[in-house]
């Protein structure tokens, strides 16, 4: 009996971010999304230690071009070895291959996989800026590591295979979802912003300019987004830099996307704006400013951080499917639809089929986002409660 | 009636006013691109040999109307596409856009039509089932499929089954038409081959926004389920497929009508990278085309224009059969009568 009342009381007193995380940490489907989203997540960030090569052109390993993927084995029939180990490959072109470069495994040579291995050199925290206009720019330079968890000491080791040009697929796939989240990211909180101000102002102002607004917001939603992207991006010109270039398309995610999340935020304020503690601001002599920032927003925090969440997904699949078609993002940068660009080619689809292992990762993170949206939108939700 | 023809008039006025907002983006979108046609139909007379100079330029952007101001060439757009329906040349192309989109735009559109169609045709029944369903798992498992529908977007579907294609039957099955139907006239051995082939892009065009439709269908079901007027009829014993039918369901159908046009936005959304992966030659693969690899403004904003406005009007229609079929909506559009 006691018990059940100190469980109410905590109830009674909690407040709302509590009960959304009680609720949150209750959902079994959306606790393992998030779990996982948080791994594939650490392990973009540290991408630079996970990969064993250098994700762009320099990492590429020549002797091993569209290679199939190398699985790290423990026995083979010369018995087995308890520090993993891979075969001596040698390449081979002949008349009976049709001339073609075959790999031949020679299983009598073990080469032995170590753990925490000098290779090649990555940076954090190294930013350049390079902005028009010598002022603008500005370097900082970083810490460098050059320490992997894995590598082989001679030969390639190359979990998911490597591409035409001998580049490793699995350094590329970790910073491909490195770039794809960054892009996301850049993407959702530009529409964040600019949604905010227009929904903002639509909502609390109301009358014309609430008209005026909406009427705007709808004949952008009526567009079909992608190829609104296309028209966008083809203004891209092929001599800029990739930095400028994902950064362009990161805009370009962010500008198009924010009439949903206008059109919600507006929803919300004309509810609120007509509630009583809005009068009582308004009689005590408050700005329209101080009075949105201070008292509307956070009366919704919740809804938009859910709203995020949940629009994280479409920027990552636009992006996805813009690099794919060649008018986002392009080499040097890998991100999971510049992985994607050669896989329709008939050579790959009957030979490399390890080309289609981002795809794979992809729908995990996607999927995971999906979960995770859900839950917190689930959890956020006021009406949801009586459940508990 | 009177206020009901009021209503379709102030949409219709609505739907216009929409479509003008939108050409203007479109419009400036085009002017936006850098070069313009006159520049680019020099460009493609040199590589031909001829001397071109400053000069000519000028006198192309004259015969043009280039040098016209912006809102000029803006009136211009509108008024020979409503009253002439012309869209003007191809810039690369050098052949008049009509001509060259006549047959595409209709089988585009014919093509996400029958997509729109089989995934409401699925999304419904499957949605309600899911949304009232006793078991947990199966709307589990149904929820799992929905949101695989946009883990999976449609390019990636594609890419998978030509995979699966190539790797087992050897054909990619792209193409609308095999080689020897592509330039021929309609007959019905080449409506048999494009039958054969247009189920995959019809799939896989389907497939997210059945999806969409989907999670739309039962997230009304479930708001629906649990209203009051639900645990009324419930109460008076009316119950199974009969309840379902005359309460929830038909009050959730008015927003999933509402939602047609935002799907057939997805859905044109999604066409122009499939049609660049399954090599379809219609509207979609024209506009990749004209914006990834020539620049050919005219045509993009030709092929964005007929898209939105296919929308527009979609949006226009379902808004007059909400006011018809919905007795709460007629009640609000024709004052009570």
């Amino acid at each position: 009996m006691e018990v059940s009342s100190k469980k109410k009381e905590a109830y009674y007193t909690a407040t709302q971010m509590q009960l959304v995380r009680t609720r949150f940490f209750g959902n079994k489907s959306a606790m393992i999304a998030g779990s996982i989203l948080l791994f594939m997540i650490v392990c973009s960030l540290f991408s630079g230690f996970l990969s064993p090569y250098d994700p762009t052109i320099a990492g590429r390993d020549k002797d091993y071009e569209n290679g199939a993927p190398q699985i790290p084995m423990f026995w083979d029939e010369n018995g087995f070895s308890p520090r993993p180990f891979l075969h001596t490959l040698s390449k081979y072109r002949g008349a009976d291959t049709n001339f073609r470069w075959e790999y031949k495994i020679d299983t009598s040579k073990r080469r032995y996989v170590y753990f925490f291995v000098k290779g090649w050199e990555y940076k954090y925290f190294n930013y350049s800026v390079n902005l028009p206009g010598k002022a603008l720019d500005f370097k900082i330079p970083g810490i460098t590591f050059d320490t992997h968890l894995f590598g082989v000491k001679e030969g390639g080791i190359h979990l998911f295979g490597t591409d035409k040009a001998g580049k490793d697929l699995f350094s590329r796939t970790l910073s491909a979802i490195y770039i794809s989240l960054a892009v996301g990211t850049v993407g959702v909180f530009i529409s964040f912003v600019l949604s905010l101000i227009i929904g903002g102002i639509s909502g609390y102002y109301g009358g014309w300019i609430d008209s005026l607004l909406q009427m705007f917001t709808d004949a952008i939603r009526t567009v079909p987004p992608i190829p609104l992207f296309m028209c966008l991006a083809a203004f891209a010109p092929l001599e800029w830099s990739s930095e400028l270039r994902f950064f362009f398309i990161s805009c370009l995610l962010g500008l198009i996307s924010w009439p949903t999340l206008a059109r919600r935020v507006r929803t919300h304020l004309l509810s609120e704006r007509s509630q009583e503690y809005i009068l009582a601001a308004q009689m005590c002599g408050a700005s329209s400013t101080h009075i949105i920032i201070r008292h509307l927003l956070p009366s919704f925090t919740s809804y938009i951080i859910v709203d995020l969440v949940i629009s994280f997904p479409y920027m990552l699949l636009s992006e996805t499917a813009l690099s794919f078609i060649g008018l986002g993002l392009r080499e040097p940068v890998n991100s999971l639809g510049v992985l994607l660009q050669n896989a329709t080619k008939a050579d790959v689809l009957l030979n490399y089929q390890w080309y289609f292992i981002p795809v794979f990762f992809l729908v995990v993170l996607i999927l995971t986002f999906v979960y995770v949206g859900d839950g917190l939108r689930d959890a956020a939700d006021p009406h949801k409660t009586s459940n508990k | 009636m009177i206020n009901f023809i009021q209503f379709t008039i102030t949409r219709a006025f609505l739907a216009i006013v929409t479509l003008l907002i939108v050409c203007f983006i479109v419009f400036s979108l085009m002017e936006l691109v850098p070069g313009t046609c006159a520049e680019r139909y020099l460009a493609f007379k040199n590589t031909q040999g001829s001397q071109i100079t400053f000069e000519d330029i000028e006198a192309e952007k004259v015969r043009l109307g280039l040098d016209k101001p912006f809102f000029y060439r803006y009136g211009k757009w509108v008024s020979d596409i409503v009253v002439r329906q012309d869209f003007g040349d191809s810039c690369i192309l050098r052949m008049n856009i009509n001509d060259l989109l006549s047959g595409r735009f209709v089988l585009s559109l014919t093509i996400c039509l029958v997509a729109l169609i089989f995934s409401y045709l699925i999304a419904i029944p499957v949605g309600i089932i899911s949304a009232t369903t006793k078991y947990v798992s199966l709307d589990q498992s149904l929820k799992f499929i929905s949101y695989l529908g946009i883990a999976l977007p449609n390019f990636l579907v594609a890419l998978c089954i030509m995979l699966f294609m190539t790797v087992y039957f050897g054909d990619t099955m792209t193409g609308l038409f095999s080689q020897e139907y592509e330039n021929a006239p309609w007959s019905a051995a080449k409506l048999k081959d494009f039958l054969g082939r247009a189920w995959l892009p019809i799939f896989v065009l389907g497939w997210n926004a059945t999806a969409f439709a989907l999670q739309t269908v039962r997230a009304l079901m479930l708001d629906e389920n649990d209203k009051l007027y639900v645990m009324a009829a419930r109460a008076r014993g009316i119950s199974g497929m009969s309840l379902l039918w005359r309460y929830p369901a038909k009050h959730s159908l008015g927003p999933v009508i509402n939602s047609i046009g935002f799907d057939l936005n997805r859905i044109f959304s999604a066409l122009p990278v499939v049609a660049l992966i399954l090599i379809l030659t219609e509207a979609g693969a024209l506009l990749i085309e004209a914006l990834a690899r020539s620049n050919d403004q005219q045509l993009a904003g030709a092929i964005i224009f007929l898209l939105t406005a296919t929308i527009v009007f979609v949006n226009f229609i379902t808004d007059v059969l909400l006011a018809i079929m919905d007795p709460r909506i007629r009640k609000g559009v024709m004052g009570g009568s």
